[in-house]
């Protein structure tokens, strides 16, 4: 009888933990890189925790990866698991930020937490990591970690400026990682990409600031913009003027300096992504779906253009196109003039009318380099749009070993 | 369907939490928030709650004779079956009734349970997420993102992984439930029977101080909320501490 109990309670056990992860609890953290391009090689974090440096040329020629002679690689960092983790000792990394290139290595911010300076040349010769004498490094040196990054790094006069969950900027030394300041502790997590500006990095906050930093030490300067709701978005700055999603629904335009917003536009959901400026218009997806174009001197609505699904991705210019992505995995190409827009059909089924242009959400930052758009989608791929043919010339599995 | 459910159930009750959130003190926002919605909901469904109680007690009173039943034609089951059936049709008791009002209340659980860990929202995808469920009201908008802090305790994390307080806090899930447990479980004079409700007074607590340690801070606080509440519902509704005192006085 007392093992008919155990086995009842066993099953029991089993249904609520697979309750947890079934009946709707917290997604577990996936990623979602942006694709940056550099050199003729594209470099992105994949979903299964791997940097790499991806040929276009070798990949429409469909050679195998990696192609070293292309420059092609692939570097999976791993992390020591924590908690009560069974199983490997070591755990994938989880990558938000898009790579940045810094004096010809690879820069890049992880969710667990560390910065990781990369040689490609070293990480396709697959040596171990790092590498000190190539320029390799990680942030903190030790197993030890920071909080959770979520944004980009940004590089600046030989620096790497970086934010973190645990509410900190930290600078660090670009050639050898070391860290030169961290700015005291702001408003809740920073999942924000800093915006740096001469001598000034501004951060927008969760809890509703616009903090203005010193880049030499951090140090806090004294204006500061505050508003009653947080701000969801990185900042976007064009002619003095900050522009920054909140999570009250508006798009704020923000003159440095002044304690007031120039304008707010009222969108259907978050502005969650960094709005494009170009020629004083304001390009600003939203999560109801819609591109907005709007006048970044009045605050005016030109047009917009509905995507059907939330614009997490921010939009890229290419020519007179703009190219926007939403989280039902369609890609379109919207007319900056008009607002009028064509949508990319799915290379497997171009009669559908229905079925998206990828069969996958679409979320990382997107990359342009001679006339192709580059997206990394949800389905751990990356897609290569060609612009003039308006057609998906190829796509790449990133879970490749 | 996940519409509907989403529709009725989910974003009602998790824009009340975040709005609820809005109108408490920064510092324990959230934390408050879970422990007032879960009384909420607990009175909510108090009625459902008094009518499993009734039942069980009723039930629990007719032990005896269902026992000496059972001696009688223990190897008859259909026999067994029928004079239980007249047993409870006398006393008008419905075995039955203490299970259905668990039942509806599941889906109530499931929905609380959804509405904290989306409202954490601790990794980006959550926060995407989030924002497909929330109300355009400004409270809500006004209280985004939630200060998961409560206590020292990161609401959002494996209790397993914060340290001392989280431990605690389990410890705590885990006892609340063995004292609401023993206050109902009438000690049996069959020694047989007797080591099996044992067995159990022991393994749920257990068992969910284990979850509680596995599961994020704010599920365990609601656990405990809970419990809490089940514990001071039995003591007024029950007459006391029940089987708690009276099992240890013998």
């Amino acid at each position: 009888m007392k093992i008919k109990i155990l086995i009842v309670l066993g099953i029991f056990c089993l249904l609520v933990l697979g309750a947890g992860g079934c009946i709707g609890g917290q997604a577990k953290p996936q990623g979602f890189s942006g694709v940056m391009s550099y050199d003729e090689i594209l470099y992105l974090g994949s979903m299964d925790g791997k940097i790499m440096a991806i040929n276009p040329s070798a990949r429409d020629q469909e050679l195998n990866f990696p192609s070293l002679s292309n420059g092609e690689w692939s570097f999976a960092f791993t992390m020591p698991s924590k908690g009560m983790a069974c199983g490997s000792s070591s755990v994938s990394i989880v990558i938000y930020g898009t790579p940045v290139m810094a004096n010809g290595l690879v820069c890049i911010g992880i969710y667990n937490g560390k910065v990781l300076m990369i040689n490609p040349s070293a990480r396709s010769q697959n040596l171990s990591f790092p590498q000190g004498r190539s320029g390799e490094w990680s942030y903190p040196r030790t197993d030890d970690a920071i909080e959770p990054i979520v944004g980009s790094p940004v590089v600046a006069n030989d620096t790497i400026y970086v934010c973190s969950s645990d509410s900190r900027v930290y600078a660090l030394d670009m050639t050898y990682g070391d860290e030169k300041w961290r700015s005291v502790p702001l408003d809740g997590k920073l999942w924000t990409t800093p915006l740096v500006d001469g001598d000034t990095i501004y951060v927008s906050t969760f809890d509703g600031h616009i903090y203005a930093l010193s880049i030499n030490d951090g140090s806090l300067l004294p204006w500061v913009f505050e508003a009653k709701v947080g701000f969801v978005s990185p900042l976007g700055m064009y002619k003095g003027t900050m522009f920054v999603g909140s999570f009250d629904r508006n798009l704020y335009a923000v003159k440095v300096g002044d304690d007031k917003p120039l304008w707010g536009f009222t969108g259907g959901n978050w502005f969650w992504a960094t709005p494009v400026v170009s020629e004083d218009i304001v390009y600003a997806g939203c999560l109801d779906g819609k591109l907005y174009a709007i006048s970044s001197e009045t605050g005016e609505e030109l047009w917009r253009f509905d995507a059907g699904s939330g614009i997490v991705s921010s939009p890229v210019m290419a020519n007179d196109l703009l190219v926007v992505t939403c989280e039902s995995g369609n890609v379109y190409l919207v007319n900056v003039q008009t607002g009028e827009g064509r949508r990319i059909k799915n290379p497997d089924d171009p009669q559908s009318a229905d079925r998206p242009s990828i069969d996958a959400s679409i979320r990382g930052h997107l990359c342009v380099l001679d006339g192709i758009v580059y997206i990394g989608a949800q389905d751990n791929r990356l897609y290569a749009v060609d612009i003039d043919r308006g057609k998906i010339d190829w796509k790449f599995p990133l879970a490749v070993e | 369907m996940v519409n509907l459910w989403n529709l009725i159930i989910l974003n009602p009750m998790l824009n009340g939490l975040v709005a609820l959130s809005s109108l408490l003190p920064e510092a324990v926002e959230f934390g408050l928030a879970i422990i007032i919605l879960t009384v909420v909901v607990r009175l909510i469904l108090m009625p459902l709650t008094l009518r499993q109680l009734n039942s069980t007690k009723a039930l629990q009173s007719m032990q005896p004779k269902i026992q000496e039943l059972q001696k009688k034609y223990g190897r008859d089951k259909r026999k067994l079956q029928q004079e239980m059936a007249k047993i409870y049709k006398g006393a008008g008791v419905n075995p039955a009734g203490c299970v259905w009002p668990m039942l509806i209340q599941f889906p109530i659980w499931i929905a609380l349970y959804q509405s904290i860990m989306r409202a954490l929202a601790t990794a980006p995808e959550n926060l995407l997420d989030l924002s497909r469920h929330l109300y355009s009201w400004q409270i809500v908008n006004q209280a985004i993102p939630l200060n998961s802090y409560f206590l020292g305790l990161n609401l959002g994390q494996q209790s397993s992984s914060a340290g001392i307080g989280g431990l605690i806090l389990a410890i705590l899930v885990g006892g609340t439930m063995w004292v609401q447990q023993k206050m109902t479980t009438a000690p049996s004079a069959d020694p047989k029977q007797q080591s099996q409700s044992g067995m159990m007074l022991l393994m749920m607590p257990l068992m969910f101080g284990m979850f509680a340690l596995m599961f994020p801070s704010g599920l365990a606080l609601y656990w405990l909320a809970s419990n809490v509440i089940g514990v001071v519902t039995q003591y007024f509704i029950g007459g006391g501490w029940g089987y708690l005192v009276s099992s240890s006085h013998t």
